[in-house]
């Protein structure tokens, strides 16, 4: 199997390369763009942090929530308001983003500004969805859905790619355990990167508690850090965290995303993580337990 | 071993490329075994592009890998078929003759041989019960 590298940034940004035994990337930012100076005021926060520990990073923002349980949560700025803002942050401060989008009308536009696409975990098998990702022949983040094993990922893989697209990194941002309950099965790091493809740690998400407010999601932010070091321990090219200064009043994901004031925490801490991970390969030599053919 | 000469080649008996059932490496285990269930020969050949013989898979890998393989169906049904592959099988010349592939057939307790070009192309494949058949003499009647 051939370890994929992809690359993330076009035009002038920072480009970010992806996979095998490259330094951690992060992917992160406030859920979704809540205003144009919101939005400015987060990529400076961050990128200052980024910049002290010495970590690539990928803005991410959405301009549309399509998931919200609630009739009135709050729905996004919208395709053209949203991106008009993504692609300011690209020329103000030189780094590559991302959105998702949850109709595949909304692909071209979003592949014309976004560096990287994502799909999201409630769309991952839409057919549609992943063709109009692969149409924007950008590197696409696709998230493995909450109700999917990771061995079935590869069939969303091969709809990505049988549209010409072989750019992806694959994210685990937990598994359903019942209702209203995620889990974290860390084996779906290595099976997913069976593909070939890079992977990636979707920490704030992995912590929510889907719609276990009645009509709002949950989450024990509280444990985003032992996830993100079992994870970095584990093995991923990438991590995901939505971050947000003001968590109690963020407009969207309110009880997942990580208080800004702990990235530089945590961020450290998996970046150490990774390191340390491929020092003791390095040393001991690579994972060689494997099933006898 | 000792060789008996015989007239008859492989490739007069052999199946012909264009019916040999194939797939590629990476097709998944569970159209791999869709594709074998099409031809009821009890075997695929994986091949690459130029149709080089990458490894088989016949109905006994499947059966000893049932017993082996510590993973959910489901996860077994989307591997790439060439994990589960025999990637270095016994394999045959069209040009050999019948009585040498029949004997190493019986010799190994195979069913079946891919048969290859000097380069390792994949041209054929020999099935034991038409050789043994032809190696009979046609006779369709030996039971009386």
């Amino acid at each position: 199997m051939v370890n994929k590298i992809i690359e993330v940034g076009y035009g002038k940004v920072n480009k970010v390369r992806i996979g095998d035994k490259l330094p951690l990337a992060f992917i992160g930012g406030p859920c979704a763009i809540e205003s144009r100076d919101h939005a400015f005021m987060m990529a400076e926060a961050i990128g200052k942090i980024c910049r002290k520990i010495g970590i690539d990073w990928i803005y991410k923002s959405c301009y549309d929530k399509d998931c919200r349980s609630a009739p009135d949560s709050f729905h996004g700025l919208g395709v053209d308001d949203g991106l008009r803002i993504l692609a300011d942050i690209r020329d103000e401060f030189g780094i590559p983003v991302v959105s998702d989008f949850s109709d595949p009308a909304w692909g071209p536009a979003t592949g014309e500004v976004c560096d990287m696409v994502q799909v999201p975990a409630y769309l991952c098998r839409q057919t549609s969805i992943l063709r109009a990702a692969a149409a924007t022949n950008r590197p696409i983040h696709l998230k493995k859905g909450q109700f999917m094993s990771p061995w079935n990922m590869k069939n969303s893989v091969r709809k990505i790619e049988a549209a010409g697209n072989h750019q992806v990194l694959l994210a685990d941002r937990g598994t359903f355990l019942g209702y209203n309950m995620l889990v974290n099965d860390f084996t779906c790091l290595p099976i997913m990167a069976k593909t070939g493809y890079p992977v990636c740690f979707d920490a704030t998400h992995s912590i929510q508690l889907p719609t276990s407010m009645g009509n709002i999601s949950g989450g024990q932010r509280e444990f985003i850090p032992y996830l993100v070091r079992a994870a970095a321990a584990c093995g991923i090219n990438a991590l995901f965290m939505e971050t947000h200064n003001d968590p109690d009043n963020a407009m969207s994901d309110a009880n997942t995303v990580l208080n800004i004031k702990h990235l530089e925490n945590v961020l450290s801490q998996a970046k150490a993580a990774h390191e340390f991970r491929l020092e003791m390969l390095e040393k001991f030599g690579e994972d060689n337990v494997h099933p006898e053919k | 071993m000792s060789i008996p000469k015989n007239s008859m080649l492989v490739s007069d008996v052999m199946i012909s490329k264009d019916k040999v059932p194939t797939v590629q490496k990476e097709t998944i285990l569970k159209e791999a075994l869709e594709e074998m269930g099409r031809t009821r020969l009890g075997i695929i050949c994986i091949i690459n592009d130029s149709k080089k013989l990458l490894g088989i898979l016949t109905d006994g890998d499947i059966r000893r890998k049932l017993l082996k393989v510590q993973k959910p169906f489901p996860a077994f049904f989307v591997d790439d078929v060439i994990e589960h592959s025999i990637c270095s099988p016994y394999t045959i010349m069209a040009d050999d003759t019948l009585v040498y592939a029949v004997a190493l057939m019986e010799q190994k307790q195979i069913w079946d041989l891919p048969v290859v070009d000097s380069a390792g192309i994949l041209v054929g494949l020999l099935h034991l019960h038409p050789a043994v058949k032809v190696l009979l003499g046609n006779k369709d009647n030996v039971f009386g």
